[in-house]
């Protein structure tokens, strides 16, 4: 049979050697978001500042034209082109994921699609075109821009804020259900007030290259900080979206998974700095800020930025659309089945390397079916690390009731010959891969043991689908 | 309804694909066939306003061309998602050199309109790029028919196609942008760069039709597409004729003709192109034909088209 004949999609799974995946798409995904942002930001930030420049601000204008350059250059051109490469990557991560967004959402994407042709083709005109252009012109163009771009981060939010809480969608309620989510709000005015915030710092960085006196760079810088100030509200809309989130995600961001507590201390610690000297030093006590302080500053907030996504990718454990798709590519009601048949029989990619032994070939597979989306082997979430004190039984019982030894993980989805074929791969793995590696046949026993240990644990995973 | 249309939710996509597809070819090949152009200039050192024009368009295509690239790159999960996906993964970091291939040749774009002394290393730079991705979507195409070949090209972890098809495909590319980047560049051209920019389409259609006779007597697959492939021979030898009245009297209607002539054979060939395949659609993928949003899709669509044409005008009116 070929590949594209069978009832459910597989796709071949890549290696990325010893990087997870989830830190191959949050490497592409925070610069893509960092620069977007900044785009959307920025956009608005021109247009203000070319109101302040018609109703008489000095160099308001000569700031404008200098700051869409760079606009133009850095996020134009790497904003567009990391966002398709986001699309790539997000195929290699999980194909099956961002198909199911595709199906669902793809009427909205389009839109979204218009809303990007229009913001490169005012950008692109204001840039070529803009100091030949009168006052309205201008502002008009700009205000497009600014539009436009918004317009992309408002279909786009509620795509992405979907796969985490699909809300009243699980229950039937179609399209429209599924994309006012709960945490669309939240996360959209969260990502506003990002966006002004580094719009705001870079300006304050193109301010400080301009060839002016220091007093008229300060007149300039202190509009630019006015542009910062959501950043105020911005630990209460971040409470809002952890209200919303579901409970053992909460859970885990608040301590549940430290690895997760910490990403959350750095979004939060790093947004607080950044907060506090704008709000303290730039808007109450109006102090000047110099280009260095400034980019350390947007450092920060390309700092939070990162620890942020992390946090959104990982909140959404085990799934990856929450209650629809697991991050491993398969659907909550798919599991049942997968019990009966094991993990691999409708798999039809071969294994890439040689293993001595049917056993471990066996393991291998289930390990990259059920496992390879969050761990690698020995690189990062290393499964022979966390596993490696552990007794053979312990980690037989572990395997088999997978979502209860730890909730973010999904139930496993493959019989007792796939628990027992994992943990002799596990073995092997962990005695560096010993040639004449024979495991002892495992006897019914085990088997039946390990059986009843799935059957205990459940097809269910561990939290609430909502 | 006509061929290959009909009254489902597919054939919309179908269309859509075709059209934003056309529009992406279109944009590319001024940018691949404009960079080749503006490098020959360059290496010859001649004082060319053809390739002076042309420098200062291309950073712009290129991002336009990039972006009208999203639309079929949509289009194309919704037909063909299941392909289309295995041959991302099968090519894998192979395929993703395409973006860092496309960020080199923004800047190098650049740095040719910026810096004279840079310029050729530049342009050579961009065509490189450019060429390099042509190839890549190219193999990608012939990846996603090829299901036959998945498991042996994963097993082997190979990351290249080297498929028969892939160099006689790339030609008829090759001749097709030079036709489409002669037909861009000849409006806001001179008659005597016209006459130039007519040669230059010959060659580029006459490129098309050899590689395609050639491609035929070898393989004896000829594939009439209910019609349109005649379409496509009559539209472009009128694009031809065209071109050989432009070259005759520059001023005159020819140019007219041949850009409505190469309209026709643009679209004309991209059914053609995509008739092998149409019986490999992925239908009856139940939540994507019943998804809902059309309407808002529709009217973005007018309103984006609306303020693009306002944005044109606008610019159009503070010239000089
Ligand atoms: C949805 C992502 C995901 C999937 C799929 C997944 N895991 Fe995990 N797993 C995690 C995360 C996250 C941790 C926490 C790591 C840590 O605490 O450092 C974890 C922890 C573990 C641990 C250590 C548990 C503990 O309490 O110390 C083991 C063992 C483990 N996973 C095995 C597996 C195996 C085997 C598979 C495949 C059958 C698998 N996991 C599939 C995400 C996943
Ligand atoms: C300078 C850059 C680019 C060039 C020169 C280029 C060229 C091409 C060519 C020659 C094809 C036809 C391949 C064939 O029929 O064999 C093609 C197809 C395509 N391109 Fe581009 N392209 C470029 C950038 C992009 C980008 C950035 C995107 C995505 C955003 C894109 C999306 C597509 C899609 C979706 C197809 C259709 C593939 C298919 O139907 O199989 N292209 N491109």
């Amino acid at each position: 049979m070929s590949p594209i004949d069978s009832p459910i999609a597989h796709y071949p799974v890549n290696d990325f050697g010893p990087l997870m995946k989830g830190l191959v798409i949050g490497g592409v995904g925070i610069v893509h978001v960092f620069l977007a942002q900044f785009a959307i930001g920025g956009g608005m930030l021109m247009w203000y500042f070319e109101r302040l420049g018609q109703r008489g601000l000095p160099d308001a204008r000569t700031f404008v034209d200098g700051y869409f350059k760079v606009l133009v250059l850095v996020s134009f051109v790497v904003g567009a082109l990391t966002g398709v490469a986001m699309w790539f990557t997000t195929i290699q991560v999980g194909a099956r994921t961002i198909g199911l967004m595709i199906d669902e959402f793809h009427w909205l994407w389009a839109t979204e699609w218009v809303w990007f042709a229009v913001e490169i083709t005012a950008g692109y005109a204001f840039y070529r075109a803009g100091r030949r252009l009168g006052g309205r012109a201008r502002l008009r163009l700009l205000a497009l821009y600014a539009l436009a771009s918004w317009m992309s981060l408002f279909w786009i939010n509620g795509i992405l804020a979907w796969q985490l809480t699909p809300g009243r969608w699980l229950d039937g309620g179609g399209m429209w259900a599924g994309f006012f989510n709960p945490s669309f709000l939240p996360s959209l005015l969260f990502r506003t007030a990002v966006s002004t915030t580094l719009g705001a710092l870079a300006a304050c960085i193109v301010i400080n290259t301009m060839d002016l006196p220091r007093d008229r760079r300060a007149q300039l810088i202190r509009r630019a900080s006015r542009f910062a100030a959501p950043i105020a509200v911005m630990p209460v809309l971040a409470l809002w979206f952890a209200a919303v989130l579901p409970g053992d995600s909460r859970s885990w961001l608040l301590g549940g998974s430290m690895a997760m507590t910490m990403f959350v201390g750095v979004a939060a610690g790093a947004s607080l700095l950044v907060g506090g000297y704008v709000i303290a030093g730039l808007i109450v006590q109006r102090l000047y800020i110099n280009g260095a302080t400034a980019t350390l500053l947007l450092g920060l907030a390309f700092g939070a930025t990162a620890a942020g996504e992390f946090v959104r990718e990982g909140a959404r454990k085990p799934y990856t659309v929450r209650g629809v798709l697991y991050s491993t590519s398969i659907r909550p009601d798919e599991v049942a089945a997968l019990r009966r048949t094991g993990a691999t029989a409708a798999d039809p990619y071969p294994l890439r390397e040689r293993y001595p032994g049917e056993q471990l070939a066996r393991g291998a597979r289930v390990e990259r079916a059920l496992c390879d989306a969050c761990h690698t082997m020995r690189g990062a979430n290393a499964l022979v690390e966390l596993t490696r004190t552990w007794a053979d039984d312990q980690l037989r019982l572990n395997l088999a009731k997978l979502q209860r030894t730890k909730g973010f993980m999904p139930p496993f989805a493959g019989n007792a010959e796939d628990v027992e074929a994992l943990v002799q791969l596990l073995r092997w793995e962990r005695d560096d891969r010993p040639a004449g590696f024979a495991a002892p046949p495992a006897s019914p026993e085990t088997l039946a043991q390990i059986a009843r240990w799935l059957d205990e644990a459940g097809t269910a995973a561990a939290g609430e689908p909502r | 309804m006509m061929w290959p249309f009909d009254a489902s939710t597919e054939s919309l996509w179908l269309a859509l694909y075709l059209v934003s597809f056309a529009l992406h070819a279109v944009l590319v090949s001024y940018v691949a066939a404009g960079t080749v152009y503006a490098l020959v200039a360059a290496l010859r050192r001649s004082a060319d306003p053809i390739a002076e024009r042309t420098r200062d368009w291309l950073p712009f295509l290129l991002g336009a061309g990039i972006t009208a690239g999203i639309g079929p790159l949509l289009f194309l999960q919704l037909l063909y998602q299941r392909r289309f996906y295995t041959a991302n993964l099968l090519m894998g970091p192979r395929w993703g050199a395409v973006v860092p291939a496309l960020i080199l040749g923004f800047y190098a774009l650049y740095l040719a309109k910026a810096s004279e002394h840079r310029r050729r290393l530049a342009l050579g730079a961009g065509a490189a790029c450019f060429g390099f991705v042509a190839w890549s979507w190219t193999e990608l195409h012939q990846v996603m028919l090829d299901d036959a070949g998945w498991r042996a090209m994963y097993a082997a972890g190979e990351r290249f196609h080297l498929d028969a098809a892939v160099l006689p495909r790339l030609a008829i590319w090759a001749g097709a942008m030079l036709a489409l980047f002669a037909t861009v560049a000849a409006w806001p051209a001179s008659a005597a760069e016209r006459r130039r920019l007519a040669a230059l389409a010959l060659t580029g259609l006459i490129i098309c039709g050899a590689t395609s006779a050639i491609a035929l007597a070898i393989r004896r697959d000829f594939d009439p597409a209910h019609g349109w492939t005649y379409l496509l021979g009559i539209a472009a030898i009128a694009a031809a004729l065209g071109w050989g009245w432009t070259a005759h009297r520059p001023d005159g209607p020819g140019l007219s003709v041949t850009t409505a002539a190469t309209t026709a054979a643009l679209l004309a060939g991209a059914v053609v192109r995509e008739a092998p395949r149409l019986a490999l659609i992925e239908h009856g993928r139940a939540t994507a034909v019943g998804s809902g949003g059309l309407p808002v899709f529709v009217v973005t669509l007018a309103v984006g088209a609306a303020a693009i044409a306002w944005v044109v005008r606008t610019v159009r009116g503070a010239a000089e």
